[in-house]
């Protein structure tokens, strides 16, 4: 097939996706950016239109400012800083420089992005309680600073700036920026990229241990918003015609997170309408103080507090997923992907992941004290102890979540030093959590799509947002290995209902779906069975068998000494942080020191 | 000599109020875990309540307060900042806090800031307001100063950092030799664990945050006389308050005050700094050592990791 018919046949395939899943919302949208776009030519003289082109911008810097708090989960309140960053690039270097507007932009949004990586690089790794004060301490740092340098910023009457465009050509741009910044972070969320990052907001150490790089996908997350709003503050610099450090000062980024919020965080369109609410309320504010003969601008703060208070005490989903919760706002649902099995990890027999001598201690307790254990393809190792003996320890130095203080771990013969959990999960080395650990927020299919997207290379933000037909190719194939894995651990029948609303044994079997979709080669199992019933218990055991027989070499921390007993062809006995006895199920349960220290009266 | 004494006192002194707002957000976010970002703004509410209670919304002259209204003032200021920090609490923090929505106090707490702010600047929209000093400092030596070692020296500096280090030696010894700072430290350590042993968790949080109003009024009390105030000064002493217990983890009263005075003498050497041929001047005393910070945070992010907790 030649280069030209393949394109071809992926624009038919695009267009036929996009028929099927047009509704009658998609139409009134198209209807309504359509009409937007005629008003600078049809508009009374009372619409301002270049307040509307302001509103554009700030709407466009908001939904930038989504990629961080609704999709990230990043409190940001600097996106004003950003905002300033990108407006007094622009007015620098068009004013005092004489560059054109286009290079200047470029420039800006580069700035801002800078700026992003310089503050992210240290904010992406923190809480979110610390992201909102660094965010919030960045604010009044560009302000104090632009404030305190007449210089660089122009003082109190700010840097003019000379009129580039015409205030309809304002118009225009910034209401094609803004659909385009809309429908792009809509892709972007469905994409895998997106549900990566809501996979890592909902439970980081989760995510972590299916390989999501966490602080990469948030860093990206973040200089996405941050070059946004660089893009947003350059040009509404220009449409404004002065640049005025106090316009983008605490009030600005706090304005803008605002709008995210009454909006809505989890809707690309979100913080268009919450733009265009607090707009609104603000100039009603506008309207009754002008009657009374008041300055009103002093008084939108108050507003936009008040606004968010009422929706926050309304529960605070914002405005757009009130309203799609009483209207029936989605289109016919996409087709269903098949499933597709899992495929087996190419491999037979011989030891694939080997740890001597790990130790490691926290504090003066000893968690793990010279423990050497070796898993071979489609065996089952299960390790038990008592509670406290080390056992979720020594999976966690396997997996590369910690460091042993001494020891070391080889897969296939060579030494995993310096390979971080996502390195090892790529080289088919996956645990699970020991406590329930679907990622909230997603369906069953999602929380098995993150694990399906770890060797993943084509659907990344680039290719997603350019809807290429690589992007495309890859998202039907996640969805379809997520089903497999599903169907793996006996859930199909959940694939589209939330992860946490299922009862805590399926909650365990989703996480164990996702760690199944990343095709392991050695999992490694943190007490899979706890809380199931008997007949649950059997299927996992059957699943574990099938496992075994597809050449998985199997870990097991299990408390179920019956499941261990039917499955196990080796068990290691873990006390006190020391292996205390290894063989067969039957040889260890004879052992006397293993009686001693663990099974007192209780028989094996 | 002379200058680097007098660099030393201003800076003290201006870092002694930092320090009391450090103190303060160190004792709230030990408590919550939460950052309380509206926390400057209480500052400013104390400062401009007492003003309104002084001489209603009309300019104010060290000559035209004084007596007993000026008295009941400060004492009004007082009683609404620790109904705000209180309030702030039982309205912008608990519900959230309770529900794990990071992003709902976060909003919740900045909208009261704001809220907080433009009543304040709507209500005093004149530049600059005075202070009057509760305490007659200009009575003393020529008109407020004094010559030590050739440095001439506010009097009221030497109170600043006095009031400011006794308050932070009573919060420390509050919290750990108090049955009420025991609870509190018991909070802070294991929250579930505390309510099993019956403390009573939610009231002595509520309490706390009331204190740390009142804390907030007590640091309005003692930097406002020094300059001209306006609606934003809370929220800057708020914000440096914020840095000043960030740098130090918000760790223990002693601790917090430490980071304000150093905060303080780092801002006051920068304003003088003559660095060979760079003069730093005025202009970078409240950005560097906030640029720095920021800085901290980004070279040191294990400060307060994300991950870890499974």
């Amino acid at each position: 097939m030649t280069a030209l018919a393949q394109t071809r046949s992926a624009l038919g395939d695009a267009a036929r996706d996009a028929r099927t899943a047009w509704s009658r919302w998609h139409t009134l949208g198209a209807a309504v950016v359509a009409l937007a776009a005629l008003v600078p030519a049809f508009a009374p003289a009372w619409v301002h239109v270049d307040s509307m082109a302001a509103a554009f911008y700030r709407a466009l810097a908001a939904t930038g400012l989504l990629l961080a708090v609704g999709l990230a989960g990043m409190p940001s309140l600097g996106q004003g800083a950003f905002m300033a960053i990108g407006a007094f690039a622009v007015a620098l270097l068009t004013a005092r420089a004489g560059w054109p507007l286009a290079p200047a932009i470029v420039v800006a949004v580069a700035a801002a992005a800078c700026a992003g990586v310089v503050t992210g690089i240290g904010v992406v790794r923190l809480r979110p309680v610390f992201v909102a004060a660094t965010t919030w301490i960045l604010t009044w740092v560009v302000v104090i600073f632009l404030l305190a340098f007449p210089s660089v910023s122009g003082g109190a009457q700010g840097i003019v700036t000379p009129p580039v465009l015409s205030v309809n050509a304002h118009y225009e741009l910034a209401l094609a920026l803004l659909v385009v910044s809309v429908l792009a972070t809509a892709a972007l969320t469905r994409g895998r990229v997106g549900l990566e990052l809501r996979a890592v907001r909902a439970r980081p150490s989760a995510a972590a241990a299916l390989g999501v790089p966490s602080a990469r996908r948030r860093l990206g997350a973040f200089v996405g918003s941050a070059a946004v709003a660089g893009l947003a503050g350059g040009l509404s610099v220009t449409l404004a015609g002065v640049a005025d450090a106090t316009e983008y000062g605490p009030y600005r980024s706090f304005a803008l997170f605002v709008a995210v919020l009454i909006g809505g965080a989890a809707s690309a369109l979100g913080p268009t309408v919450g733009v265009v609410a607090l707009a609104v309320v603000t100039g009603a504010g506008g309207v009754l103080a002008g009657l009374e003969g008041v300055e009103s601008a002093r008084f939108n703060p108050m507003l936009a507090s008040l606004l968010l208070l009422t929706v926050l005490a309304l529960g605070g989903e914002g405005i757009v997923p009130a309203v799609r919760r009483y209207l029936p706002l989605a289109g016919p649902a996409g087709r269903a992907a098949a499933a597709e099995p899992r495929a087996s990890p190419a491999d037979g027999g011989g030891a694939v992941l080997a740890a001597r001598g790990l130790s490691k201690r926290f504090g003066s307790v000893v968690a793990a004290d010279d423990v050497s254990v070796t898993l071979r393809s489609g065996e089952l190792c299960a390790l038990v102890g008592p509670n406290g003996s080390g056992k979720t320890t020594v999976l966690r130095l396997l997996a590369g979540t910690m460091e042993p203080d001494a020891g070391v771990i080889l897969l296939d013969g060579s030494a995993l030093d310096d390979v971080g959990q996502r390195g090892r999960a790529l080289r088919g080395v996956v645990r699970t959590l020991q406590t329930t650990s679907p990622l909230s927020g997603l369906t069953a299919l999602e929380n098995a799509a993150v694990g399906a997207g770890l060797h993943s290379r084509d659907g990344g933000a680039f290719r997603t947002l350019l809807a290429t037909p690589r992007a495309r190719r890859e998202h039907a194939r996640l969805q379809a290995a997520a089903r497999g894995s599903l169907l793996d651990v006996g859930l199909e029948w959940a694939a589209d209902q939330p992860a946490d609303r299922l009862a805590g044994p399926e909650q365990r079997l989703v996480a164990l779906a996702a760690a199944l979709a990343t095709r392991p080669r050695a999992l490694l199992l943190d007490e899979p069975s706890a809380g199931a019933s008997v007949s649950d218990v059997q299927r996992l055991a059957t699943l574990l068998a099938r496992l075994r027989a597809d050449g998985v070499a199997l870990l097991l921390v299990e408390h179920n000494l019956r499941l261990v007993r039917a499955v196990a062809d080796r068990v290691l006995v873990l006390a006190a942080g020391r292996v205390i006895a290894e063989g067969s199920a039957d040889e260890v349960a004879a052992n006397d020191a293993v009686r001693a220290a663990y099974l007192g009266r209780q028989a094996l | 000599m002379s200058l680097a004494l007098q660099i030393l006192v201003t800076g003290l002194a201006a870092g002694g109020v930092y320090g009391l707002i450090a103190v303060g957000h160190s004792l709230v976010y030990r408590l919550t875990g939460i950052v309380h970002l509206a926390y400057g703004d209480l500052v400013g509410l104390g400062m401009f309540t007492t003003l309104f209670v002084a001489a209603g919304t009309g300019p104010v002259t060290q000559q035209t307060a004084g007596g007993a209204r000026f008295l009941i003032a400060l004492v009004v200021g007082l009683v609404v900042c620790v109904a705000a920090g209180t309030g702030s609490y039982l309205y912008a923090v608990q519900p959230y806090v309770q529900r794990g929505s990071t992003i709902g106090w976060v909003a919740a707490i900045v909208a009261i800031a704001f809220a907080v702010r433009s009543i304040l600047s709507a209500v005093f929209d004149k530049p600059g307001y005075v202070f009057p000093d509760p305490l007659p400092f200009r009575d003393i030596g020529r008109s407020g100063f004094v010559t030590v070692a050739g440095a001439s020296l506010q009097v009221r500096s030497f109170f600043v950092i006095a009031v400011a280090l006794a308050l932070a030696a009573v919060a420390g010894f509050t919290l750990d030799r108090t049955r009420f700072g025991r609870g509190l430290q018991a909070i802070a350590a294991d929250e579930e664990g505390a309510r099993i042993v019956g403390v009573p968790v939610d009231t002595l949080v509520a309490v706390a945050f009331g204190l740390a109003g009142g804390l907030a009024a007590l640091a309005a009390i003692v930097a406002a006389p020094s300059g001209s105030v306006t609606a934003a000064t809370g929220a800057v002493l708020g914000l440096k308050g914020l840095v000043a217990a960030l740098v130090v983890r918000f760790g223990s009263p002693l601790r917090a005050m430490l980071a304000g005075l150093a905060l303080g003498v780092a801002e006051s050497t920068i304003a003088n700094a003559h660095l060979g041929s760079l003069e730093l001047g005025p202009a970078y005393r409240e950005v560097i050592p906030l640029a720095l910070v920021l800085l901290l945070v980004a070279v040191r992010p294990q400060l307060e990791a994300l991950e870890g907790e499974e």
